[in-house]
């Protein structure tokens, strides 16, 4: 199969999604609500699969190659051309593009397929699926793109369809809200990201003329930035560092890096499969795959990395710390994946770029599993999503359970499953590297310390969540309280009768009459929640739900050491090493002993102790009753106050400072304009005997003025004019 | 003085709409749907007319084409002049298609129907006379006569404030171009005492610059034209602080008002400093782009903010218009090829997206009779094909990749990048870092109102009872998606057609006398017997140097971020 093949694994998620979109209604309509929604199911996950069939076998053809020939760049066609600059349409296929489609493709495959099984009751089915594509869509343009103009078309388009999905069930405003929420904080990094990329187009674009592969005006294209990073910026530390850093704001958005995490967790408010695919195993990692893909930039600034590092490093501890206090299942999976992106993130500082990748790669299949396994559970629980709820599932949920225990143990760091190896292989890094340093300090070190710590502390948190849903013996859901029981929007509205308050007679037809209503009203299918209680039985998922399950606990399970074992995915992804990092500053063996060692004892202390605390199931201070609570957690719980102080800032302060230039505005500025008018118009009282319209007067008195001016242009051009000639 | 051409195409595309509305004069009143239909026919005319301009224009020179030359007022060195070249060509198109879809929605109104036709017509025959006169005079005129029929729009069709509205647009606009009046008579002048020839003509005006006889003794005149131009185009953009009878304007007006004026009359702003502003002071220009550009950054924020917190729809896109129009002059100013490139786009992006966000506030407000967003929320159930529409366009406004809003917004920023970080014309970095902020700010107030009005439950009754858009809705708020979609995917089409006029006009306000290019060096002269012919430039297009980006404008003692000695070593490798 030809390499251009790739342009059928964009172009099929594209065309599901424009089926979706446009025959989407039309197919339910017709066929039904049940056999439609099949029918339309199949559409959604087939593009799909097949991409990811495709993508295999040129990862075959790919691997067959030597590797200093797995690089190939298609155009299709140039999107923008200027004397000054060329922005093609162009894909690479490299191992690491490739290594991102398998990723995408495979795991979104499998979601779709659960998705259409957890989707099943929701009247907008089309329209999930048609985001859900274009998403898959979007998301292979970014990592298959070779310039970063490209990478920025599905960087903001996977940022659209999150939005898009976040707020999928747009009744409920809470959810708009956070979809808002997640787009502008993402775009507060893609600012860094565009000023980064405008900083390289300054120093390729200044130096061109001298470029390797730039006589096209690429400036934007890997091809052409990475072959001259090096010898333009060596010498420039600071530059270096500028563009290093203001990219990295960008990752930090799109893979939720402190500061900007804070939109993550707000977006579980969207359907669970897009928690798992978007927000957990795809879109989120955009940022560790730019820093793979630009990592030279990073080689060339050690300050930048040792910046990466930290915020890695800081991010990890906070998020786990703040998973803790979290009640939510799906909360605790959004600050356990903000954790597991500052490990990777770690990685990329520390020079482990390949390890970074390696960690999105395992974190994929154990976050998707628990994720999934976390809709499930949801799903089996009448849609409610606190754990205080749980307990005992294992009797009900025997398939969910022991999938999602295999995510756990992955997770947690056990030897053997796919988390063990990538996690070992950040901390080796870290802990053995020498290359981010910032003033004399190995910040990489202590990150990788640091990280050490929360892998005890990730242990810890996830047994919290395992034991609490499934295990422990007390089934929570017998005894709830009157307070836990969520709010579903209620159908209550739908009695209100609309009246038309007439604005005289509907003439254009804008209105439905009140038959029309009535027929409306019912055929809206009343997808009927009924609430979780005492006597609800929870029951196993349908088979496309647990199907996927299987199949990621399986890659949880064994995956990691398939793709560690004999360095096979370094190999793949970095056959040469880096471009300017020896081996030796950035790599001691990540499987020294004592390093294992660490690991395993962190993780399994970390196991202990949580087995301690939660063997029993909820622990009375951890129950309903908040008071109880100890501080720590009722602080983590609001995550330390920050998520608050941040929105207050941004909604109060910025909501102040636009209400205040408002009033400035009609007030100063036009309360300028009209007092000049006002004094135009006084004046022209003066003349009411010869004029007697406004606008009349204004313009007598603007010509007069503009007579005066003209006279006064024409005596000093005439001092010119004779100062000129005399 | 040359030699008449008669009329010729442009000509028709520029009164064509005037024709159309003397003819509709004579319509009795009570024919209302012959008039819908008569004016409707009438702008798709001048539309497929204003196509065939463009497939006749040739994008690979920066020269005026399609030239028509007459005597007006020879007494004054007045002549009817028209032309087109690359600045132009878009706005035109533009033109004729947003004044179609304008009479297209107009259908809607009740009112007056033949005089509301009949001033909309007028309006479209000025706007496209301003596009394609070349000379300062009839480019005056035109610029004038556009006002009348749009501040009649607002004064007759208007909201309830009209009257205090279409008196400010009217007084505000026209106090800044009488400023512009008196700079052309002062070019005018200066051209009679440096060659002795009286003309109004911008291609001779524009060849004294050239070759530097017009300013020759007269420099210190040079900023104030300068700004006498400046103002009449920063109150038309509108810039921070000339923009306060925006607002005013838009709510007031008619939907199909507000179409035309956020879609073309603001044009003429940013048009008018690119046809005047750019090219005729080359000694000066440097000197101001710190202050536009800092207006520039100061309006991208502003508006933004201000947008933020509008209780009204209509406001808040007014306001948007504001950061937007901000971030084409910001382009522009930045005097990079990227930049003017941009900015040049930008125009169009804003055209039909905020066109298109009029037009779309307008549907509802037919069926509502209210834009303030307390009356709206959860629109997205009861009008979803409505809400798909609104969220592409709202999302092109927010200039995301792959619909057309981010092309232009991205190039705009990359050159005003450039200048800054060079340090190019007292510029530094923080106009870009700032400038940036905009493009963040844009995304709070656009989802902000989207969320207002689509999103959460829908607990207004009278909402409860809204159909979605009727097919030639439909139809008619479709073909502004299309151009959004196709502006963002193949920016080419739009792209290649301006690039030679502007890397011209760059070159103009750039470079020393004797490198600038010249609209007269036409390469062509018209015989005796009145017929085009071929003869040889001074300077042939291609000669004019490279449209280089950063190394040119960078002061002398700016440090590239790389060494000296590095071309060598890069060579060496």
């Amino acid at each position: 199969m030809g390499y251009g093949a790739i342009w059928l694994v964009i172009g099929l998620p594209l065309l599901g999604f424009l089926v979706q979109a446009l025959l989407g209604k039309f197919v339910i309509d017709r066929l039904g609500a049940k056999r439609g929604k099949w029918t339309m199911g199949l559409l959604a996950v087939a593009p799909i699969a097949i991409a990811f069939a495709i993508g295999a076998m040129l990862t075959a053809n790919l691997a067959s190659l030597p590797a200093d020939q797995r690089h190939f760049v298609l155009t299709l066609y140039i999107w923008i051309t200027l004397q000054s600059l060329s922005i093609p349409f162009e894909v690479v296929i490299d191992p690491l593009s490739l290594t991102m489609v398998l990723i995408i493709t495979g795991i979104g495959a499998l979601i779709h397929l659960y998705a259409t099984g957890y989707m099943a009751e929701d009247k907008d089915y089309p329209r999930f699926f048609c985001y859900l594509n274009l998403f898959i869509a979007c998301m292979l343009v970014l990592v298959l793109g070779n310039n970063l103009a490209l990478l920025f078309i599905g960087w903001e388009g996977v940022g659209l369809c999150s939005y898009l999905l976040i707020g999928f069930w747009y009744k409920d405003l809470a959810n708009a809200k956070a979809a808002n929420k997640a787009f502008i904080v993402n775009r507060i990094g893609d600012w860094g990201l565009t000023l980064g990329m405008f900083m390289l187009v300054c120093v390729l674009a200044g130096a061109s003329g001298s470029l390797t592969n730039g006589g096209d005006n690429r400036w934007l294209s890997y091809d052409v930035i990475l072959p001259n990073a090096i010898a333009l910026l060596k010498d420039n530390p600071g530059i270096a560092t500028a563009i290093a850093l203001l990219i990295f704001v960008g990752a930090c958005g799109k893979s939720a890096q402190f500061p900007l995490y804070l939109w993550l967790p707000d977006a579980m408010a969207g359907p669970t499969p897009v928690s798992a695919l978007i927000h957990a195993a795809t879109m989120v990692t955009a940022g560790v795959f730019l820093l793979n893909r630009l990592h030279v930039l990073f080689e060339l600034s050690p300050v930048a990395s040792a910046i990466v590092a930290c915020v890695g490093a800081f991010t990890a501890l906070f998020a786990a710390l703040v998973a803790f206090g979290q009640t939510d299942i799906k909360k605790v999976l959004a600050y356990s994946t903000v954790s597991q992106l500052g490990f990777m993130f770690i990685a990329c500082g520390a020079g482990g770029y390949w390890a970074g990748m390696f960690h999105v790669t395992t974190h994929a299949f154990f976050k998707a599993l628990l994720f999934l396994g976390s809709g499930a559970v949801i799903y089996a629980m009448a849609h409610n999503q606190d754990l205080r709820n749980y307990g005992n599932l294992k009797k009900y949920l025997p398939i969910t359970c022991w999938t999602m225990f295999i995510g756990f143990l992955a997770i947690a760091g056990i030897p053997g499953l796919s988390g063990f190896f990538s996690k070992e292989a950040i901390l080796g890094h870290a802990l053995a590297g020498t290359f981010a340093e910032w003033d004399g300090i190995r910040l990489g070190y202590v990150a990788g310390w640091v990280g050490l710590f929360v892998a005890a502390l990730t242990a810890m948190y996830m047994t919290r969540m395992t034991w609490l849903t499934f295990f422990g013996g007390k089934e929570q859901w017998r005894s709830i309280p009157a307070a836990a029981h969520d709010h579903h929007d209620d159908h209550s509205h739908h009695a209100q009768h609309a009246e038309h308050e007439g604005h005289g007679p509907d003439v254009h037809g804008f209105f439905y009459t009140e038959e029309e209503i009535t027929r409306n009203r019912d055929m809206e299918d009343h997808g009927h929640h009924h609430e979780l209680d005492a006597s609800h039985t929870p029951k196993e998922v349908p088979p496309s739900m647990w199907i996927p399950l299987v199949a990621l606990a399986v890659l949880s399970l064994g995956g990691g050491f398939l793709l560690y074992n004999g360095g096979l995915f370094e190999k793949w992804l970095y056959p040469t090493g880096l471009a300017l990092l020896p081996p030796g500053q950035v790599q001691a063996h990540p499987h020294d002993i004592p390093l294992v060692g660490l690991s395993i004892g962190a993780a399994l202390l970390g196991l202990l102790a949580g087995y301690a605390v939660y063997r029993k199931g909820l622990p009375g201070k951890e129950g309903w009753d908040m008071a109880k609570w100890n501080p720590f957690r009722r602080e983590a719980l609001v995550q330390f106050g920050y998520d608050h102080a941040m929105v207050e800032a941004a909604d109060e302060g910025g909501g102040a400072l636009a209400r205040g230039l408002w009033r400035f505005d009609s007030g100063v500025i036009d309360g300028i304009v009209n007092a000049v008018g006002g004094l135009t118009k006084g004046l022209g009282d003066l003349f009411r005997m010869l004029q007697t319209g406004y606008v009349r007067a204004y313009a007598l008195l603007m010509l007069l003025g503009g007579i005066g001016l003209l006279g006064w242009f024409l005596y000093a051009m005439n001092r010119v004019g004779a100062g000129g000639h005399g | 003085m040359e030699h008449s051409t008669g009329f010729g195409l442009l000509s028709l595309v520029t009164f064509l709409p005037l024709i159309g509305a003397i003819l509709l004069m004579f319509v009795p009143q009570e024919f209302s749907k012959l008039v819908k239909y008569l004016a409707f026919g009438v702008a798709a005319a001048t539309f497929a007319a204003s196509l065939v301009v463009v497939s006749r224009f040739e994008g690979q020179t920066y020269h005026l084409q399609m030239m028509e030359t007459m005597p007006w007022i020879p007494a004054l060195g007045i002549q009817y002049k028209l032309g087109i070249d690359g600045i132009s060509v878009w706005l035109v198109a533009l033109t004729t298609f947003l004044t179609l879809i304008s009479v297209w929605f107009s259908f809607y109104v009740e009112k007056r129907i033949k005089t509301y036709m009949v001033m909309m017509l007028m309006l479209e025959s000025a706007m496209l006379g301003v596009f394609l006169a070349q000379d300062m005079i009839l480019f005056y005129t035109f610029f004038e006569a556009s006002l009348i029929p749009m501040a009649l729009l607002i004064y007759i069709w208007g909201g309830e404030n009209r009257n205090y509205a279409a008196v400010k647009f009217f007084i505000y606009t026209f106090a800044g171009s009488i400023f512009m009046l008196l700079g052309m008579i002062v070019l005018h002048n200066l051209h009679l005492s440096a060659t002795g020839v009286s003309t109004f003509d911008m291609v001779a005006i524009q060849d004294s610059v050239a070759t530097g006889t017009l300013w020759k003794g007269a420099m210190q005149l040079q900023p104030w034209i300068f700004w006498s131009f400046a103002v009449a185009f920063m109150i038309k953009c509108p810039m921070f602080p000339f923009h306060t009878w925006l607002p005013d304007a838009h709510v007031e007006a008619p939907t199909a008002g507000s179409v035309i004026l956020a879609g073309v009359l603001l044009k003429m702003g940013t048009y008018g400093f690119l046809r005047f502003c750019l090219p005729l002071f080359p000694d000066v220009i440097r000197a101001q782009v710190v202050w536009i550009m800092a207006l520039a950054v100061v309006g991208i924020l502003y508006g933004a903010l201000v947008a933020a917190v509008q209780p009204d729809v209509k406001k808040l896109v007014a306001y948007s218009s504001v950061a937007h129009m901000g971030f084409v002059m910001f382009g522009i100013f930045s005097l990079t090829h990227d930049g003017l490139v941009g900015g040049a786009y930008q125009q169009l992006s804003h055209g039909i997206s905020t066109g298109a966000l009029f037009l779309l506030i307008g549907l509802i407000y037919e069926r509502r009779h209210t834009r303030l967003f307390k009356d709206f929320g959860g629109l997205k159930a009861q009008m979803p094909i409505y809400a798909a529409i609104f969220l592409i366009i709202m999302l092109s406004s927010v200039g995301l990749p792959g619909l057309n809003g981010f092309v232009g917004e991205f190039l705009a920023m990359l050159g005003g990048f450039q200048a800054s970080f060079a340090g190019a014309f007292g510029l530094n970095v923080w106009f870009a870092v700032l400038a940036g902020f905009g493009v963040i700010l844009a995304a709070v107030y656009l989802l902000i109102m989207f969320m207002r009005m689509f999103y959460g439950p829908n607990e207004n009754p009278e909402n409860r009872r809204l159909r979605d858009l009727k097919p030639w809705e439909i139809a008619m708020a479709g073909s502004l998606v299309l151009f959004a979609v196709w502006g963002g995917l193949y920016p080419n089409t739009f792209l290649k057609p301006m690039e030679a006029s502007l890397g011209a006009v760059r070159m103009m306000a750039l470079n020393p006398v004797g490198a600038r290019p010249s609209y007269a060096d036409l390469g062509m002269e018209i015989d005796s017997k009145g017929n085009l012919v071929q003869v040889e430039p001074r300077k042939r297009d291609g000669e004019l140097g490279q449209f280089t980006t950063i190394r040119e404008i960078a002061p002398a003692n700016f440090h590239f971020p790389y060494p000296k000695d590095d071309d060598e070593r890069v060579a060496a490798r």
